[in-house]
């Protein structure tokens, strides 16, 4: 047996997932008609998954981690996020788009996020923020062209500036 | 005949020719750029194919299809980085050749091994996957729910290093199915009391999250990287060898119709797709060379395999994916779930009920060859044009075009943000080591799997019908096998039990063969046993002198 390692912790973790899905899947209705339940396939899946769960559970207590760490990463909170700063702010740039998408509508809100990813991501020297909102306002600009004039779909129109 | 006409109609005109076009000049593009794979390019093509017909958004998505995996080939020869993983034998002597001074040659050797493979791979898909079709068409609910459980249990096979990571990463795809109202009595389930959960997860979102937001994420990961043109490439003025190179590729024929077959045959096998074609056409190329140490030199030969392998996978992929609904890869368990997106579902029976669509793709397949000959010059200088762009920029772009793409889906802004869910979700299984095309075959497959085992149920509750049906045999069989393919993956060479894996199957393999009617299948049948006979009795003798390689015990 070996200490506990990333591995044993996401396998705990889908454990656990497995348990809310199993509490879950308890309380599916039964329409009273049809001969599969509604729960039945669920639950196989349910109970597939646990016993997988369990199996990397143990295996990763008896081998280690499988997966090789990051490379170059330091310890700790830090250094987590230090290593994986483009993903988060990627993420969190996306999240905040999808927050203002009612207010600030496809096109406004697309250049905005392009704008804000091409800024975050390539450097912010007045040369890049020019650079960078020339890109963000052609690509969105051609973009939403080709989705409501080339194929007919209604894009979130902003409630701000009413622009589709 | 009249419904060959009518495919003919659908795919021979100019409006879908110019759209295959595109998606051949994109997959070309993604094909080429190191970083992009062709199951991305796919993928991020499907919004678009929203507001065509089903014959052709298909026909747009082959174009893509074919295109990737004939773009791969402008990176690794040109810059030594192959595009795709299914290029990666080519770049062994594609790029000496070219640093020989000779890259008009060596990209034109790829482009016409990549255009006569493709041909070969069309033609066997005509070919093959209706008759194939005929005999789905004795299926009953208890054969093709045996037949999805197999399709299932490939994921064994997705999970490449670590089989339990993939099985996982399959159950959860299976569970993500499952969410909201279920098709046959409208029940939800998983909703935990939100609308947003009732409604259940868009099979678009769902895959462009999976895979192309977590993959553009993966990209930019490092700083320094993110912000590096795609290659360092200079000024390329190159002209394809069209004319030589076509005539050293048909010279070459015996390699060409090899590589070709075993490209088909990989393609077959589900599972198993153009990343691994490339590399075994180039091995039994150089096995069956008169000259093998000239292999990675710049050889002719080095880069005619791998090309006519990987283009040909394509074709057979589409055969299983056309004759009995299965995806044999990620791509085509993406264009498995486009058809599901235009309420076409393919099964056995899907070329009988669907002839027109079901030729439209073969005649696209056929077409996208040629267009991807045409092509590639173009898309040579396209190439030289995107390789001066910053990874960042392009990550950027792709990113918001996602989000737009997925909102077309259906016009609700929840799917944009199941898109982030899952873009989250794949990015963190990335990098835990959870490969994720199982995944995606879960999602695919889950809901067909639940619909038919319903079926099977309504129509009687014994269960005996899956052991008692020939076909049902036959295939819980093979998942059976299927499962330990991993295990056997494993153990080949470090273990004795490999070695009565194959004859094992082919005895198991044959009470089903017996109970099927007619005389053919019990013939083959009784070959079976005669071949898993013969099978163990050689398996017996190499056990005896069996020494394991790499200090694993038997």
């Amino acid at each position: 047996m070996r200490a506990l390692n990333r591995d044993t912790i996401v396998a705990i973790l889908l454990l656990l997932f497995c348990g809310l899905l199993a509490w879950s899947s308890l309380h599916i209705r039964l329409p009273g008609y049809g001969t599969l339940k509604p729960s039945t396939w669920p639950q196989i899946m349910v109970g597939v998954l646990t016993l997988f769960s369990v199996i990397y559970f143990f295996q990763s207590l008896s081998y280690g981690p499988s997966w090789p760490a990051d490379k170059g990463r330091s310890s700790g909170l830090a250094g987590f996020f230090d290593y994986y700063r483009n993903p988060i702010v990627c993420f969190v740039i996306y999240f905040v788009f999808m927050l203002t998408l009612p207010w600030l509508g496809a096109l406004i809100g697309g250049i905005l996020l392009v704008f804000a990813l091409l800024t975050v991501l390539g450097g912010w020297t007045p040369k890049d923020i020019v650079r960078h909102a020339i890109y963000a306002t052609v690509s969105m600009g051609f973009m939403w062209s080709l989705f409501t004039f080339g194929l007919r779909v209604i894009l979130p129109e902003g409630e701000i500036f009413s622009i589709r | 005949m009249e419904n060959l006409i009518a495919a003919f109609h659908e795919i021979a005109n100019i409006h879908t020719l110019a759209l295959m076009s595109i998606g051949a000049m994109a997959g070309l593009l993604a094909g080429a750029i190191p970083g992009f794979t062709i199951a991305m390019a796919v993928v991020l093509t499907l919004p678009f194919t929203f507001s065509m017909t089903a014959s052709q958004g298909v026909a747009t998505m082959i174009g893509v299809f074919v295109g990737g995996l004939s773009g791969g080939l402008m990176s690794g020869i040109l810059i030594g980085i192959p595009g795709t993983p299914s290029s990666v034998a080519t770049t062994f002597d594609g790029f000496p050749m070219a640093r020989q001074g000779r890259p008009g040659l060596a990209l034109g050797l790829g482009v016409w091994a990549s255009f006569f493979g493709g041909t070969i791979s069309a033609i066997s898909l005509i070919a093959i996957a209706p008759q194939l079709a005929r005999i789905g068409l004795e299926f009953q609910p208890w054969d093709y729910f045996a037949l999805v459980f197999f399709a299932l249990t490939i994921t064994a096979s997705l999970a490449g290093e670590n089989l339990i990571k993939g099985l996982i990463s399959g159950a959860l795809g299976l569970l993500i199915a499952t969410v909201g109202e279920e098709d046959i009595n409208g029940v939800s389930r998983f909703d935990f009391g939100s609308d947003y959960l009732q409604e259940g997860f868009a099979f678009l979102p769902v895959l462009i999250g999976l895979f192309a937001f977590s993959q553009l994420m993966s990209d930019v990961r490092d700083r320094a990287e993110a912000k590096r043109s795609l290659a360092q490439t200079g000024d390329i003025d190159i002209r394809i060898e069209h004319m030589k190179a076509a005539k050293i590729v048909l010279s070459k024929w015996g390699n060409l119709l090899r590589s070709s077959f075993i490209g088909i045959f990989t393609g077959i096998l589900p599972a198993a797709g153009s990343s691994i074609s490339n590399i075994l056409a180039y091995d039994q190329a150089k096995k069956a060379s008169k000259h093998p140490e000239f292999f990675g030199t710049g050889i002719e030969d080095g880069i005619i395999a791998p090309e006519a392998a990987n283009n040909a996978t394509a074709g057979g992929s589409l055969i299983m994916m056309m004759a009995l609904g299965i995806p044999g890869d990620i791509i085509t368990a993406v264009m498995l779930g486009a058809l599901l997106i235009h309420d076409v579902i393919p099964s056995p029976s899907f070329i009988t009920e669907s002839p027109v669509l079901a030729y439209s793709i073969f005649i696209a397949f056929f077409f996208a060859n040629f267009l991807v000959l045409f092509l590639q010059s173009i898309a040579l200088k396209l190439f030289v044009l995107v390789t001066r762009v910053k990874m960042y920029v392009l990550a950027g772009i792709i990113l918001a075009y996602c989000g737009i793409g997925v909102f077309a889906l259906n016009n609700i802004v929840n799917d944009m943000w199941t898109l982030l869910i899952f873009g989250v979700v794949g990015y963190v299984m990335r990098n835990l080591g959870f490969p994720l095309a199982p995944m995606i075959l879960g999602v695919v497959l889950g809901p067909i799997a639940e619909r038919w085992l319903a079926r099977a149920v309504a129509i009687s509750t014994d269960m005996t019908n899956f052991i008692t049906h020939p076909w049902s045999v036959f295939f819980l069989t093979l998942s059976l096998f299927s499962m330990a393919f991993g295990l056997y993956q494993r153990d080949l060479n470090k273990k004795v039990w490999p070695l009565y894996y194959s004859p094992v199957l082919m005895l198991c393999l044959s009470p089903g063969m017996f109970m099927m009617e007619g005389w053919i299948r019990p013939v083959i049948g009784a070959a079976l046993v005669a071949a898993g006979l013969y099978g163990l009795y050689r398996a017996r003798q190499k056990a005896a002198v069996f020494e394991p390689s790499s200090g694993a015990s038997a």
